[in-house]
């Protein structure tokens, strides 16, 4: 017996009872049946009696008399909050259950019924909720006690609840007026209603009153003081919880011991002592308990051989059977079963946590820590919940939850399929901005299959800085509360060679939050643009600032705009010498605000419950708890206040504890429009696609992974104001390619149709690339006369053909190359395609594009450099 | 038996009955009455990114057109998963837990099948779902808990390739299919005073903080100690502090920094193929697929492989039911084509290593798929396919070396708490591969100590 003694701990007492409702009938029709006057001395008299045992302190007792359900929560969430030791909740009023049975509804004062549906009561709290709110008290023990029709209906709840939940099942005992499924008399008002009555007079006894002590006293005077149900039966109180936990409720007249720690009778380790089997348990419907051996015996060994029957199946059934069994066996006799025997961990609910690419590390560091921390393990040492952390570019996920939740809960197209392009259907979603939020919410359209539910304000918080090197940074007055545009004018005047560089607004919300500040003022994005460096832009802030110091010269004269926290943890990449950089604060650039938003799936109710806690834990922990530390060792600000930095003595280099006056949180429209504007910034583009179809390509063009679906995959990032076309790549002697998609305005269902496998076909002859990369290039430096629009030219193939590539072939396409500028995207189906010395890095690295091989996630990394050159949204 | 097992029976049902009257839940508990109920049975798998012509998708429909002959109503869809097994598992966990997503048949990674199994989430199959046929060590992966949960899809498990053309330097061409690390430690001596080409370093392999470290210390431990095993049967862990400090010192040998390339340590399977490819180790510790993809860059004259010297770790991946499937039959059929003799011909031929001893061993062709299996397939002379090929055209090496790796190889440790243990070891041994690494003995008892924290008994 694992005993617990809570006198010298902070204890609280919650005492509710609901004499008095808002809402009865007959004058209202969804009222309760009428108001409990009885219950009025329940609470006095209980108050009394535990004020005097020496448990309580009298400042430990609350008393809520008919409170409203947000009064009760609120009291519920503070006696939780601050509990220690025991944490005593005691219920009077009127309950009720569901047409299933499955809850129990505690009725509150402003409680109505209203007839049909799920949502049957409201103003009363959902016992499963309850015991969520109690299950993540730190306390040592928790009692509830619940006098109320039906309450025996929340052994099962519990049971159910503690199945789900793998919650510490030692802490938490159950104490009930009545059995399942049935209303019992509230008394005649004058005196404390019948089960609270014999309550009160054994609590009121002198010597220590312990749990289970009261538990089995309670039927016999309950019998003898012929207290029934409303059906005339006998009115049996029941109870739950691992019948060898106990803890003292009072000590009338007894004389306070030295406080110590918790610690089990049975001296062993107590997470041994806990681990009780199914026998163990059964074993308690004894003889001598109940008189009845030699019918029990029989009963028992079934029930243990069912037990381990079952024990093997789904854990739905074994939570419903294990529920039966509670209700079998307190028909039958009076003692309960705790835990079931089997202590071995049950696999974690799988959360899963999609963020901005540039807060991943540190929410991953966060969750590392998270898995083993109290917070997520179980009294028997068992992981609660697994967490696995993502990201996805914000552009992408803004979308898909946005307007593609559909094909994300069940991808039905093969180019349309969020589980594989964008990641999990996440649990979580932690996005770098509130406003990603509203993004998301506020631009939906169709039928919406994931809900979600954020967080009033962020939980942290971070300046977006124009990091600028430090022999180029102005005094402490420049480097606050000046625009964008002027900060950058100051790094010119110091060095008019000095360039600034930002990540990928389509990738991370921070450099899109920059991109804002970029445009503010200007005209033309395209102008602001180009007050970047040019080239592509590196995928996240962190990316950014690692890469750097790879050229000391780009190093000493390039400002990044970064998140302020990476200047503490995101410049530790390299062991390369780096110049430092000093922040500087834009006011027109709004900050970080990464805000907890919780994903509900349609229909993904298989754990709803148990899922629900699990997201509670792990968002309590993490923006209220010890997740905050990993945030501020991190580098991040508070979100609350003057955002002060979370480690003020430990400052990332070049950070300021003032940044002076911060742009306000920005609307979703603003975030969009810059996306959009950014997008359109260098007018529409070119892309001339060429699709090696020479016979080797048969093995790789099928699906989704196949030349042609590369390619389809890639369309997205095209709009209508873009222009491009498609020639297949095969033969060498007359045409070395066919046009297949002649060059200019196209729909995107007919480029997919080109694009279909059976239209376009793989063709039994050899490829010239040499020859049909010569002809690209000739074909699109004709092009670009007129304006200044971004061209592209993609090449997929397999390298088979790459024989025509060497010696002075390879070094007349690198000439070529390097006089059209037209960046060149090589996409290989082989492998080490862009290693050092192939020719496909070569050319890609001479027409200043990109090499893609096998070893990438070649449809989105090719749809992402698509994406830069043309104008579309998918 | 019979009748203690019916009295079990009668009593489950005889309590569901009470649940009923009470209003419980019991529907969901219930097998479900609807397993042969035609229609859409939905497949998730990673995402297949080896350029393997979409094998997984020719094979699916080619049993979709079968069951259109037949009529049977059923067709199979395949939804692909991101590539990140840490992303897939998380999904695959995530939406059959939750009920997020539907799927009937999910391809999981061997180390996978425990944790899904005894979370209920997969049904059994019926014992023969697995054959003799299968290779024994890649059958047990298969199973949990004395049932069949899966059917080996593909297999996979750590070879040693080298650069024949740099061991000519030192005197040798052929390593043969038993080389221990004693020897190789001798020839990277060797090698070390002939710098041949771009050599840099012996040997290249993943220790990244990821599952390739987990892979490569498990290498490691089960060549230190005979018989070895981190856990039981029944999933707990059951190490010991000297195992543990035996299999750190074997792994502390091996990535020695004299003979192992500095990016080995932060490397995952592409790195460290990259760096091979390079030509800046004469070693490489990696999968089957290399064995294609590096004869893209080198002629059969420059590469070899060899089984890895001591033991080498079994992957691969395991098709399995949902529970919540409606069409358990039709899925238990699709899986049995997809994993029958043809369809593994059709994956080796591929760059996938066959689960079957016949596909190996026999002339058991491929003809549930169109794979290129011979040098010239066209009249162009042109093929995708550089991979020396046996005379019955399956890639050289798949029945002395490929076929004799899998039948010796070892399984990661088998428990329903995969991820914790993962994560507890490759965290746990980051000490070994930083600056100031601790001895064998203590780092082995923190190893144990956070092992045992991370599977409680």
């Amino acid at each position: 017996m694992s005993r617990f003694d809570p006198r010298g701990h902070v204890n609280r007492a919650l005492l509710v009872g609901v004499s008095d409702y808002d809402h009865t009938r007959p004058a209202e029709p969804d009222g309760v049946p009428g108001d409990l006057p009885g219950v009025r001395h329940n609470l006095d008299r209980l108050r009394d009696v535990l004020s005097g045992g020496g448990v309580f302190g009298a400042d430990e007792i609350t008393v809520a008399r008919s409170p409203s359900l947000d009064d009760f929560s609120e009291e519920l969430r503070r006696a939780a909050h601050e509990a220690e030791g025991l944490l005593l909740l005691y219920f009077a009023g009127h309950g009720a259950v569901p047409s299933a049975g499955n809850e129990l509804f505690l009725q509150m004062r402003n409680a109505r019924v209203v007839a049909g549906g799920w949502a049957v009561f409201p103003g009363a709290a959902q016992f499963t909720g309850v015991l969520t709110e109690l299950a993540g008290s730190d306390v040592e023990r928790i009692v509830v006690i619940l006098d109320c029709c039906y309450a025996g209906n929340a052994a099962r709840i519990f049971q159910d609840f503690a199945d789900h939940h793998a919650v510490d099942r030692h802490k938490l005992l159950l104490l009930m007026s009545v059995q399942a499924n049935r209303l019992i008399h509230a008394g005649d008002g004058t005196v404390p209603t019948p089960f609270t009555d014999e309550l009160l007079h054994l609590a009121g006894r002198d010597g220590p009153l312990w749990f289970q002590d009261l538990c089995g006293a309670l039927p016999g005077r309950m019998t003898a003081a012929g207290r029934t149900t409303t059906l005339g039966e006998p009115q049996e109180p029941q109870r739950a919880g691992d019948p060898h936990t106990d803890v003292l409720l009072a000590a009338r007249g007894t004389p306070r011991p030295v406080p110590a720690p918790a610690r089990p009778e049975d001296g062993a380790n107590p997470t041994r002592a806990r681990r009780r089997s199914v026998r163990e348990r059964l074993a308690l419907l004894t003889p001598r308990r109940t008189g009845l051996a030699p019918l029990l015996r029989p009963l028992a060994d079934e029930l243990r051989a069912a037990a381990r029957w079952f024990r093997r199946g789904r854990p739905g059934l074994r939570a419903a059977l294990s529920a039966v069994l509670v209700v079998a066996v307190s028909g039958l006799g009076w003692v309960l079963l705790g835990p079931d025997g089997d202590h071995a961990c049950a696999t974690p609910l799988e959360l899963r946590v999609l963020t901005d690419p540039d807060l991943e590390s540190t929410v991953r560091a966060a969750t590392d820590a998270y898995l083993t921390s109290d917070a997520n393990t179980t009294g028997h040492g068992c992981r609660r919940s697994g967490l696995t952390v993502y990201s996805a570019g914000s552009a992408d996920a803004v979308d898909a939850l946005r307007e593609d939740t559909d094909a994300w809960q069940e991808p039905v197209a093969e180019d349309d399929n969020p589980q594989r392009d964008v990641g999990p259907q996440p649990d979580v979603w932690i996005p770098a901005s509130t406003t990603d939020v509203t993004r998301v919410t506020g631009g939906r359209q169709g039928r919406v299959y994931a809900e979600l539910e954020r967080d009033d304000r962020p939980f942290v918080y971070s300046p977006v800085v124009l990091a600028v090197p430090r022999d180029l940074a102005g005094p402490l007055g420049e480097r606050r509360d000046r625009p964008l545009s002027l900060l950058i004018d100051d790094l010119r005047r110091r060095d008019p060679d000095a360039e600034v560089r930002r990540p990928d607004p389509e990738f991370t919300t921070s450099a899109l939050l920059a991109t804002l500040g970029l445009y503010d003022g200007a005209g033309d994005p395209g102008e602001a643009e180009r007050r970047l460096a040019p080239g592509a832009p590196a995928p996240k802030a962190a990316d950014l600032l690692c890469a750097l110091p790879d050229d000391a010269d780009t190093d000493r004269t390039t400002a990044a705009l970064a998140p302020e926290f990476l200047l503490k943890s995101g410049v530790g990449c390299r062991q390369a010498i780096r110049t430092p950089r000093l922040a500087a604060y834009p006011t027109d650039v709004p900050g970080l605000t990464p805000t907890f938003v919780r994903v509900r799936w349609k229909d993904a109710d298989l754990d709803a419950t148990a899922r629900d806690d699990a997201v509670r834990r792990f968002h309590t922990w993490l923006t209220d708890g010890d997740g905050l530390t990993v945030f501020r060792d991190a580098g991040f600000r508070s979100a609350a206040g003057d955002r002060p930095l979370l480690d003020a003595d430990h400052l990332g280099t070049g950070v300021l504890r003032d940044p002076g006056r911060a742009a306000g949180d920005t609307g979703r429209t603003d975030l969009d429009t810059a996306l959009t504007r950014y997008r359109g910034a260098s007018g529409p583009g070119r892309v001339l696609y060429l699709l090696d179809n020479s016979g080797s390509m048969a093995g790789l063009w099928e699906g989704a992974s196949g030349g042609p679906g590369i390619l389809k995959q890639s369309l997205g990032g095209l709009g209508d104001q873009d222009q491009y076309g498609v020639w297949t790549v095969s033969g060498t002697s007359a045409a070395r390619h066919d046009v297949r998609l002649p060059f200019g305005h196209h729909r995107r269902a007919d480029a997919e149709r080109v694009l279909d496998p059976r239209r376009t076909t793989v063709r039994d002859a050899e490829a010239d690339p040499r020859a049909a990369l010569l002809a690209a290039f000739d074909d699109m430096a004709g092009r670009g006369a007129d304006d200044d629009g971004p061209q592209l030219i993609v090449f997929l193939t397999d390298d088979e053909d790459n024989n025509r590539l060497t010696g002075g072939k390879r070094a007349e396409v690198l000439t070529r190359a390097r006089q059209v500028k037209v960046p060149v995207v090589m996409v290989s189906l082989d492998s080490g395609a862009c290693d050092r010395g192939r020719a496909d890095a070569d050319i890609a690295e001479a027409s200043g594009g990109r090499c893609l091989d096998a070893s990438d996630d070649l449809g989105a990394a090719l749809h992402d450099e698509v994406a830069r050159a043309g104008t579309g949204e998918d | 038996m019979f009748r203690g097992d019916f009295r079990r029976a009668l009593l489950a049902l005889l309590l569901l009955a009470v649940t009923a009257c009470t209003g419980g839940s019991a529907d969901s508990a219930r097998p479900s009455a609807a397993s042969a109920t035609p229609g859409e049975i939905v497949v998730a798998s990673g995402r297949d990114v080896t350029g393997k012509n979409g094998i997984r998708q020719q094979l699916i429909d080619t049993w979709n057109r079968q069951q259109d002959e037949a009529g049977t109503g059923y067709h199979a869809r395949l939804v692909e998963l991101p590539g990140s097994a840490d992303e897939q598992r998380s999904q695959l966990l995530g939406a059959l837990q939750s009920g997020s997503a539907r799927y009937d048949v999910v391809n999981l990674d061997v180390t996978w099948v425990p944790e899904f199994a005894e979370a209920g989430l997969i049904r059994p199959l019926a014992d023969d779902a697995v054959d003799a046929d299968v290779i024994p060590s890649v059958a047990r992966t298969a199973r949990w808990d004395d049932q069949v949960y899966a059917v080996p899809f593909n297999s996979d498990v750590g070879l040693l390739y080298y650069r024949r053309d740099y061991l000519a330097e030192v005197g040798r061409t052929d390593l043969g299919g038993d080389v221990t690390w004693q020897e190789l430690r001798e020839l990277v001596n060797s090698l070390d005073r002939e710098e041949p080409g771009r050599y840099e370093e012996g040997w290249t392999t993943q220790l990244a903080a990821y599952e390739g470290r987990t892979v490569n210390a498990i290498e490691a431990f089960a060549s230190a100690t005979p018989d070895f095993a981190l856990t039981g049967a029944d999933g707990h862990y059951d190490g010991d502090v000297q195992q543990l400090t035996d299999g750190i010192a074997e792994l502390r040998r091996r990535t020695d920094s004299s003979y192992t390339l500095d990016d080995a340590f932060g490397s995952e399977e592409t790195a460290s193929l990259g760096d091979f490819a390079d030509g800046r180790t004469a070693f490489l510790r990696h999968w089957p697929y290399a064995y294609r993809t590096l004869h893209q860059t080198f002629t059969a004259d420059q590469l070899g492989v060899a089984p890895l010297p001591g033991r080498a770790v079994l992957g691969g991946q395991n098709l399995a039911v949902t529970r919540s499937t409606q069409r358990y039959d039709g899925a238990a059929a699709l899986i049995a084509f997809l994993t029958e003799a043809d369809s593994q011909r059709c994956l080796l031929d591929a760059g996938f290593a066959a689960t079957r001893t016949s596909v190996y061993a026999t002339d058991v062709t491929c003809t549930n798929a169109r794979v290129s299996t011979t040098p010239a397939p066209s009249g162009t002379g042109e093929s995708a396919d550089r991979m020396p090929r046996d005379r019955a055209g399956r890639p050289a090496y798949a029945t002395d070396i490929l076929l004799k790796a899998l039948r010796q190889a070892v399984s990661r440790p088998r428990t329903p708490l995969y991820g914790a243990f993962t994560q507890t070891l490759t965290t746990e041994l980051g000490p070994l591969f930083g600056e100031a690494p601790p001895t064998d003995s203590r780092l082995a008892e923190r190893l144990d100590r956070a092992l045992r924290k991370a599977l409680p008994d």
